[in-house]
């Protein structure tokens, strides 16, 4: 099947200037195709930006990056209307927020008030500035990056602004094979950025899409799902289990992510790997639970077995 | 640590409290410094919570286990028997406390807790015993509940519910095992408590004994008439036969000392109808029973002694309960041995000379020995004698001398005493008998509460042609004594229970307090009867008049249709639940292949899903590595496929049972 060699190449694009981060590729371009918004939460100098660029360039996206500081405020990001003297009228000046790709570094950086407007406008997908709607574009995809929010001077997302992002994703150090590979090549970051091929088009994202929405989910694994998320909200463990939105985040990822994989139905696999990117930053440990997330999504695959007991 | 496992922190605070719950009953018995171990491991594991201290390294635990052995030794001067095993028990279990980590170090202690909580009955088996038992077992269940309640409030009353809950659902199948679980004999016995006071009347009796016992308050024994109560007056518990006297004090015959001739009971001629009645004794860590006069027993373990007198083989150990008839007008020992004459004549030589001389004189003016039997009578009665409950205390030697002439105050036992002496002296048998007298009738259940203070002893001699007789000195001293009891002998001196004035029995006029102490000792009476006297024989009674005969295969019916009853329901309903589960056709033979596939040595992680582990398998065992890619395609098709049709499906089902079962021939081909 085409789809499944089109994906490939373009996970390899994406790979050839991000060595040995294969699954968080797949993982972002999953996101993406599921229409929803990523936020990476990752040190400085782990490829966040190479990550968003190629990604822009595999998928012909134009691109836009937004530095959040702590005196950003919202017109930064969304745009102003300015009075234009010439014809007496205003005019709008948008924000980098019209991109199909944005790139919001360092989110946790700015106040609440400017992160707010930010996740509305990936929300709605529209940005209202002085009473008049305007659509972003299509498709509109934003890449958050977060510092590890025990650095100072940040102000961290609540649970409630996460539960807006489809995924988080964790680039994490590269294998150190993969690190030898990369200063052999002889990277850094003052030479001229690599542009990437274009490997899928407007028209292949729109049918990956479609065939997502018809990936069949048998009732063995709709219960399956529904069992894990009934045990994040009956067990001890977990302060805040999985909302419908996040169960319906999970469902929609896991339907993506078997299209990408190129099969017409849903398998247990398909929910388990998605689980982590999608439900770790979602779930609040209880007082007494030593683990973060990440621990949690570990404790639920091994508690809640695929096959009914 | 897997943070599955730690223990959190509301259910360390209820095992704290459980240890300390479950030593309470044992601290009176237990040296201090093992209470001081409480409170140290409490102490150490509190400051271990808070991140204070740490575990204590392997070399600290080995020295505290060898300090509390030699501890202990020091303490009771033996590491074996009941009592120093039992607080070595109890030490290692405040000790286990400083080496809590993990969830399974925390069952292990909360299981050894209701190990602990049976050791309490060792010691008591009263009812507020078992209720606090009960509440032991209810903490111990909250702090077990608990631990898988992590970031909970720690009294969170939830918890206890739950824990009262699931001990309430336990009694149906306690009830069952009670009344039907074999009453196996004993494997091993238990060496005799050694720190556990004889209570009641003694094997002797010294001027002094029976009113020290007269200040006593506790329950010797309970008594339930079959028919109606006979009065007070004529309820003489015998107890002990007292025949000689020793170094100042009143004593049985020893059994060696008895010519094996005379050891066995005189036959006794029964008229009439007997009464008939049930006794449970308290622990009295001795061994004789007491009945009326005279009395027979069926009841196992209990014999009866030349002295018409009923015995047990071993020490009243625990609650005993007996089945008595009793024939009051029966002759005893209408003949009597030679032997037998002369050893309840004899008299320590050479004292009392002023008693041997007053009974000369007395049975020169008796015609026979019933008239001096009144004539002694007599002389208590119009003398002034007085009965005290604070005699005045006699010399050494002379004793009876001192009384009859000299103090002439003194309690049942000084008078019993002089009137055996005058008795002997005079040519009658005589001797001393012990137990007691009379008895408080409880109007709710028509039973006769014996308490120490009816302790009381009296005499008996040998009239030719009637045998034995009883002749009560104290009645000629002192009537109400015998009609109304201690209490109303003793109001004028108002001695009654003067040393515990919280006793509840002297304050028998106000009404409500009288009835509740009538309804709790009931309440003592039911538990005693049908608890604590369920033995063996009582189960077997039980099984036979409920079941109409009962034959050992007859009891294994009963045994396992009980537990059917108790165990139906709840395996009912889990596998009930267990069905509406309804793992389909599919789930099942995939389940059995994981089987299968386990016995040849893959097993299915928890939560592995099927093409994960398909692949893993197939590596492992690389020959069958087609035929499980194939069942677990066939699998997955039925499973989360859904685009086939219901021929199509039938067809893959097919397919995979058929699969699967194959399967089975060939386990561990690889």
């Amino acid at each position: 099947m085409q789809l499944q060699g089109l994906i490939d190449a373009a996970v390899a694009e994406v790979g050839s200037v991000l060595l040995g981060k294969e699954a968080q590729i797949r993982l972002a371009l999953c996101c993406l195709f599921s229409r929803g918004h990523l936020l990476i939460e990752d040190l400085p100098g782990m490829g966040k930006t190479t990550l968003s660029h190629a990604l822009a360039d595999v998928l012909g996206l134009s691109w836009k990056r937004v530095q959040f500081t702590s005196d950003l405020l919202p017109a930064d990001i969304l745009g102003v209307s300015i009075y234009n003297r010439s014809d007496a009228s205003f005019s709008f000046h948008p924000g980098p927020i019209f991109t199909q790709l944005l790139l919001a570094d360092e989110i946790n950086r700015t106040t609440p008030r400017t992160q707010s407007a930010l996740l509305e406008a990936m929300a709605e997908r529209q940005v209202t500035v002085e009473g008049e709607t305007r659509p972003l574009p299509d498709p509109f995809f934003v890449i958050a990056t977060q510092n590890p929010v025990h650095q100072s001077g940040t102000y961290p997302l609540p649970e409630s602004q996460l539960d807006r992002f489809l995924m988080r994703l964790e680039l994490g150090y590269p294998h150190p094979r993969a690190e030898r590979q990369m200063f052999e090549r002889g990277h850094n970051s003052g030479a001229e950025r690599v542009v990437l091929a274009r490997r899928i088009s407007d028209e292949q994202l729109r049918q990956i899409r479609s065939r997502a929405a018809t990936v069949h989910a048998s009732d063995n694994l709709l219960d399956y799902l529904q069992r894990l998320v009934a045990y994040t909200r009956s067990s001890a463990e977990f302060a805040v289990g999985l909302s419908p939105r996040g169960a319906l985040a999970l469902l929609d990822c896991a339907r993506t992510w078997a299209v990408m994989h190129n099969r017409e139905h849903l398998v247990p696999e398909d929910l388990q790997m998605v689980l982590p990117a999608v439900a770790a930053h979602r779930l609040v440990p209880a007082g007494d639970y030593a683990g973060d997330g990440m621990a949690l999504v570990e404790l639920l695959r091994r508690e809640v077995d695929v096959i009914r007991p | 640590m897997n943070p599955g496992q730690q223990i959190p922190r509301n259910a360390l605070v209820w095992i704290i409290l459980c240890l300390f719950t479950l030593v309470a009953p044992h601290a009176g018995r237990l040296p201090v410094w093992v209470l001081a171990v409480y409170l140290f491991a409490a102490a150490w594991r509190t400051m271990v919570y808070q991140g204070r201290w740490s575990f204590p390294g392997r070399l600290v635990k080995a020295g505290l286990t060898i300090a509390s052995c030699v501890g202990i030794y020091l303490s009771y001067g033996s590491l074996i028997g009941l009592e120093p095993t039992i607080a070595l028990l109890l030490t290692a279990f405040a000790l286990k406390l400083i080496e809590l980590h993990q969830r399974k170090d925390a069952y292990v202690l909360l299981f050894l807790g209701y190990f602990i909580c049976i050791t309490e009955f060792l010691f008591s088996q009263d009812l507020p015993m078992v209720a606090y038992a009960l509440v032991n077992v209810i903490l111990v269940t909250t702090a077990l509940v608990a631990l898988h309640r992590p970031g909970e409030h720690q009294f969170n009353r939830k918890t206890v519910r739950l824990a009262s809950i699931l001990v309430l659902q336990s009694l149906p199948l306690m009830l069952v095992l009670f009344f039907l679980f074999p009453r196996i004999g004993p494997l091993w016995t238990v060496p005799i408590k050694s720190h556990t006071a004889r209570t009641g009347v003694s094997d002797f009796m010294r001027p002094g004994d029976i009113s020290r016992l007269g200040k006593s308050d506790e329950v010797a024994f309970r008594v339930q008439f079959e028919g109606a109560i006979p009065p007070p007056s004529a309820l003489y518990w015998r107890g002990l036969v007292f025949s000689r006297q020793e170094e100042g004090a009143w004593r049985s015959l020893r059994y060696y000392d008895i010519p094996p001739a005379e050891r066995r009971q005189a036959p006794v001629a029964t008229p009439g109808e007997p009464l008939s009645y049930r006794v449970i004794m308290e622990p009295t860590q001795q061994n004789w029973l007491y009945s009326l006069r005279y009395a027979r027993s069926e009841s196992p373990g209990v014999m009866s002694s030349a002295d018409f007198l009923l015995f047990s083989p071993g020490v009243l150990e625990d609650e005993r309960m007996y089945q008595v008839h009793s024939w009051p007008e029966a002759v005893l020992d209408p003949t009597l041995t030679d032997w037998r004459r002369e050893m309840e004549l004899r008299l320590p030589p050479g004292e009392n000379p002023q008693a041997l001389a007053l009974a000369r004189q007395l049975r020169a003016a008796a015609i026979d020995d019933a008239q001096l039997v009144d004539a002694v009578l007599a002389m208590f009665t119009e003398q002034s004698f007085g009965y005290t409950l604070e005699p005045p205390l006699l010399p050494m030697d002379n004793q009876v001398d001192a009384f009859l002439f000299d103090s002439r105050r003194g309690f049942c036992e000084h008078f019993a005493s002089a009137f055996v002496t005058l008795m002997r002296a005079a040519g009658v048998p005589a001797r001393v008998v012990a137990g007691y007298q009379g008895g408080e009738i409880n109007p709710l259940n028509r039973t006769v509460i014996v308490h120490q203070f009816d302790a009381h002893a009296w005499a008996e001699v040998w009239l030719e042609g009637e045998g034995w007789v009883r002749v009560d000195p104290t009645a000629a001293v002192s009537p109400q004594r015998i009609e109304w009891g201690l209490e109303q002998a003793m109001q004028a001196e108002g001695t009654f229970l003067s040393d515990s004035p919280l006793s509840p029995l002297r304050y028998r006029g106000i009404n409500w307090l009288n009835t509740l102490r009538l309804r709790y000792d009931d309440l003592t009476w039911r538990w005693q009867s049908w608890v604590v006297g369920f033995d063996r024989e009582r189960q077997f009674q039980l099984l036979n008049t409920v079941f109409d005969g009962i034959s050992a295969r007859k009891f294994m019916l009963v045994l396992l249709a009980s537990g059917l009853l108790v165990l139906g329901p709840v395996a009912f309903s889990l596998l009930w639940r267990a069905r509406r589960r309804d793992t389909s056709e599919a789930d099942r033979c995939y389940l059995l292949f994981c089987e299968r596939l386990a016995r040849a040595g893959v097993v299915r992680e928890a939560g592995e899903p099927p093409g994960r582990f398909a692949a893993r398998a197939a590596a492992q065992l690389r020959e069958a590595g087609d035929e499980i890619c194939r069942i677990t395609g066939l699998y997955e098709q039925l499973a989360y496929a859904g685009d086939t049709s219901p021929q199509r499906q039938q067809a893959a089902l097919l397919a995979l049972r058929r699969a699967v079962r194959r399967f089975r021939s060939n386990p561990r081909t690889a």
